[in-house]
């Protein structure tokens, strides 16, 4: 009898699991609570797999982007707009999944571990999320862009707020292409190019070159270079843009010299470069804020001469992401500390009163950073003339990215060097031709947008 | 029996008068919720609360004395089960108040009964004879009725038999390992383990199979407490399952979603998703009786009650259930350790550990912490064989109890319960 009743003990191993259970029970409610409830299948929020229910959207001007009215989800007015603005406000399904709707849905549904969802039940929406985006700039952007895919960014490099994100292709929420899915006019649509988007950067990339060269060769600016029109490697032939004789190392950049730029890249060797590209934040994961950015990649090969001069000027195996190099162009700009580039202005009541603090992508030396920023100015001053971009101050580099059985990509990058103006862009027009065609004229008209709306 | 202390009473009186408290905000919650106006709610929720004071100044007639905490536990979370039923239908409500009183009148009845030990002793052959032919009868009739294995439809009416079995199981396992005469008893009990098991097995009622195993080996390290002949069945059990898996793959699929609910969260996975979805939207206060959307999902007021109580009364409210059962347990132990005959500590203990266990087979199993068996959640899931089933159980632990001592925190669950209640 004794025995038995000792036995009974048992109970409490019981009671000591159940309650180790409910313990584990309780923090995987903690931890994983935003994302459970946020789920797709939530029709509290979701009605047939889209967003119903939620916060509204609005760019820095207040405008309307996105907001829920009478249990459906209403977009801006104008479909351009709409248009414009699609990869950085994203689809209401999550398939854009960097869009905001999206990356954001758990702000945007008001969850939170106290209440769950209870604001978004009894108020009928959630947090409103304002956007440092201005819509009437994208617009301009997706305009500008014409016929064009591509991308479109723009950032102060002051303050990291990303005013400027246009992908294309891009189609309209309220009235849904029937061909999205099968038309090759909409090849890569669910794509928001300016973050999920990598390109070969061509010419912009000898920015990079150049900072490595600054760095590592100490006479850089003592030297000059033959251009014959090609370059023998010794294992290959660089083929360079024009036959610009003897240059400078100022003048290769002008010239964008690809003769001068495999020269050099070959004596600073794979390795260096590559220190240089990754201090850049080349081949790493890199978050905008809370946006995921694909990895720009940089691997110059170290056996090839020849493939180390072509990545070095941007060919090759190198790609890069136009929101990491937006942020290289702000650490120029802004002398050395390149502000990620931030889509979002307030997110609810706290970062009302904290704000959100700006967090620095891209590190570079202040004194690479002045001297780039003189060479980048020369380039427009010397080279593509004030005339491209009236009244900006603009320094920047174009950049032609060849490719093996398309039209080049026209590529741009630059920034204003005006202290009431402190923009930087980044253009890549797709099959586009010249850099210092399509992408430097987009560049420019954004720019000026902003300059006249500011 | 000893008086017990004044202070005691008046503590038992204030918790009943917050259980009360509790339930009468959840009423008006219901009633006000309502398009219109019902009457018959109002009755059913005034008849539960009078009953439960009825049976607090006469229960001591047939109890014999007149400490309620296991029974105000009981009522508390019969309560929450009625609650939910009310926001479905007014005839889920009405069904649901009439298994609690039947629950209650189980409960008087068997306490009665097996008061007298002799009584029970008698008790076993017909408990365990009437325990096979009713899983027989379920057999067959489940063959006919197709899909829904384990239930037995007279008319409109239909029970669970796996419910009923499972007191009579606790009765038969606490008397025969009490007084084992010869061998014979031990093989006739094994082989009326064997065959209720077999038969939950056959029904594919592997979660009540699973419980009815479980409680097997309580009762058995009860008797014994010897851990090597337990561990030496254990794996024989697992054995055995892993040939079941083998032979019948099927038996497996049933379990595949396991951890991998995300992956199939709109085929095997579709009930712990909702779960975990639903659950997490409502917060520490829940979003209100009857805003939930688990309720649109098969089985919500049964199995994934739990959930639904997350989602609506928030997750305050579904730990205070959950306490509560965790103190059933602390109350059957020390029952137990007070008992006059180690009949009623081993029924004590099987009962209250066969409640633990399929409580948490449900809680963690709609949850994907244990893998999805498809049992009820005791008290609180609506249907009336669980309900009469879980009261049924409690008269074993209420038999047991000797005078002892009142656990103090019984007051601060209430009072958590109700302050989740309130803000729900």
């Amino acid at each position: 009898m004794k025995k038995t009743v000792k036995r009974a003990a048992v109970l409490y191993f019981l009671v000591a699991i159940f309650l180790a259970g409910m313990i584990l029970l309780t923090v995987q409610f903690v931890m994983n609570g935003s994302k459970w409830a946020n789920n797709r299948a939530n029709r509290h929020i979701y009605s047939g797999g889209t967003v119903a229910q939620a916060g509204a959207i609005y760019d820095r001007n207040g405008v309307t982007l996105a907001a829920s009215e009478n249990g459906k989800r209403v977009f801006a007015k104008a479909s351009a707009v709409r248009k414009a603005v699609l990869h950085v406000v994203g689809d209401t399904s999550g398939v854009i999944s960097t869009g905001t709707h999206y990356l954001y849905r758990s702000t945007l549904s008001g969850y939170n571990l106290i209440d769950g969802i209870y604001s978004l039940k009894s108020k009928g929406t959630g947090n409103d999320i304002t956007l440092n985006i201005d819509s009437g700039a994208c617009r301009a952007a997706y305009e500008a862009l014409g016929e064009r895919n591509g991308t479109v960014v723009v950032c102060n490099y002051k303050t990291g707020e990303l005013l400027v994100s246009v992908s294309k292709p891009s189609y309209d929420v309220t009235d849904v292409p029937k061909n999205l899915r099968t038309s090759e006019r909409y090849e890569g649509v669910f794509l928001d190019k300016a973050c999920s988007g990598i390109y070969t950067p061509g010419s912009i990339m000898k920015i990079i070159t150049a900072a490595c060269a600054i760095e590592n060769i100490p006479d850089i600016y003592m030297r000059t270079f033959e251009c014959k029109g090609e370059y023998k490697t010794g294992d290959g032939t660089v083929i360079c843009n024009g036959t610009h004789g003897k240059v400078s190392f100022q003048q290769a950049l002008n010239e964008s010299c690809n003769c001068a730029f495999a020269q050099i890249s070959i004596e600073l060797g794979a390795q260096k470069l590559k220190a240089t590209a990754e201090s850049l934040g080349f081949n790493k994961q890199l978050y905008a804020k809370e946006v995921p950015l694909v990895k720009s990649r940089f691997n110059p090969s170290a056996s090839s001469k020849t493939e180390l001069g072509w990545a070095g000027i941007g060919q090759s195996t190198t790609y890069v992401n136009p929101v990491h190099f937006l942020a290289i162009m702000n650490a120029i700009a802004n002398s050395g500390t390149g502000y990620a580039p931030d889509r979002i202005k307030q997110t609810g009541t706290l970062t009302q009163i904290i704000g959100r603090m700006p967090e620095i992508m891209v590190r570079m030396n202040p004194d690479t950073a002045s001297q780039l920023k003189r060479l980048l100015r020369s380039n427009v001053t010397d080279k593509y003339g004030e005339g491209k971009f009236p009244g900006l101050v603009m320094c920047g580099k174009t950049g032609t990215a060849e490719l093996d059985d398309a039209e080049s990509h026209s590529v741009f990058a630059g920034f204003c060097a005006r202290d009431d103006l402190p923009l930087s862009v980044v253009v890549i027009a797709e099959n586009a031709g010249w850099g210092s065609g399509v992408a430097a004229n987009t560049a420019n008209r954004v720019l000026q947008y902003l300059d006249d709306n500011r | 029996m000893a008086k017990q202390p004044k202070e005691n009473r008046f503590r038992q009186t204030t918790v009943m008068v917050l259980i009360s408290l509790f339930q009468a905000i959840c009423a008006c919650e219901v009633i006000l919720y309502q398009k219109e106006a019902s009457n018959s709610l109002i009755y059913i929720f005034a008849g539960y609360i009078a009953a439960e004071w009825l049976y607090m100044m006469f229960g001591v007639i047939i109890t014999g004395n007149d400490y309620f905490e296991l029974e105000a536990i009981a009522f508390f979370l019969s309560g929450i089960g009625l609650t939910v039923c009310a926001t479905i239908s007014e005839d889920y409500a009405l069904k649901q108040v009439i298994a609690i009183g039947l629950g209650l009148a189980v409960y008087l009845v068997l306490l009665l009964l097996i008061k007298n030990i002799r009584v029970a002793m008698f008790l076993r052959y017909p408990a365990a004879v009437a325990s096979l032919i009713l899983l027989a009868v379920n057999l067959v009739m489940a063959k006919v009725t197709n899909g829904a294995l384990n239930w037995i439809t007279l008319g409109s009416f239909s029970f669970q038999p796996s419910e009923l079995v499972k007191v009579a199981f606790v009765l038969v396992g606490a008397v025969s390992l009490d007084k084992l005469l010869s061998n014979v008893n031990l093989i006739r009990y094994i082989a009326f383990c064997l065959a209720c098991v077999g038969a939950l097995f056959l029904m594919r009622d592997f979660g009540t199979a699973l419980i009815f195993f479980f409680t097997f080996i309580l009762i058995a390290y009860m008797r014994s407490g010897d851990v090597r002949t337990i561990a030496l069945i254990c794996t024989a059990a697992l054995m055995g399952a892993l040939l079941i898996i083998y032979f019948k793959p099927y038996v497996a699929n049933r379990f595949s979603a396991y951890r991998h609910v995300w992956e199939n969260m709109d085929t095997t996975g579709y009930q712990q998703t909702r779960v975990l979805i639903y659950s997490s939207s409502g917060g520490l206060f829940g979003l209100g009786l009857g805003e939930g959307k688990l309720r649109d999902v098969f089985a919500a007021s049964t199995d994934l009650v739990f959930g639904l109580i997350c989602e609506e009364m928030g997750l305050i409210t579904a730990i205070a259930v959950c306490v509560s059962f965790a103190f059933i347990a602390v109350f059957a132990l020390r029952a137990a350790k007070g008992a006059k005959s180690s009949f009623y500590a081993i029924a004590s203990v099987a009962a209250s550990g066969m409640i633990l266990f399929q409580l948490m087979l449900n809680v963690f199993g709609i949850t994907d912490l244990l893998p999805l068996t498809g049992v009820t959640l005791p008290f609180v899931s609506r249907g009336g064989s669980s309900v009469i089933c879980s009261w049924g159980l409690l008269a074993y632990i209420k038999a047991a109890g000797a005078p002892f001592k009142l656990p103090s925190p019984d007051v601060d669950m209430s009072r958590k319960a109700k302050k989740g209640g309130t803000a729900a």
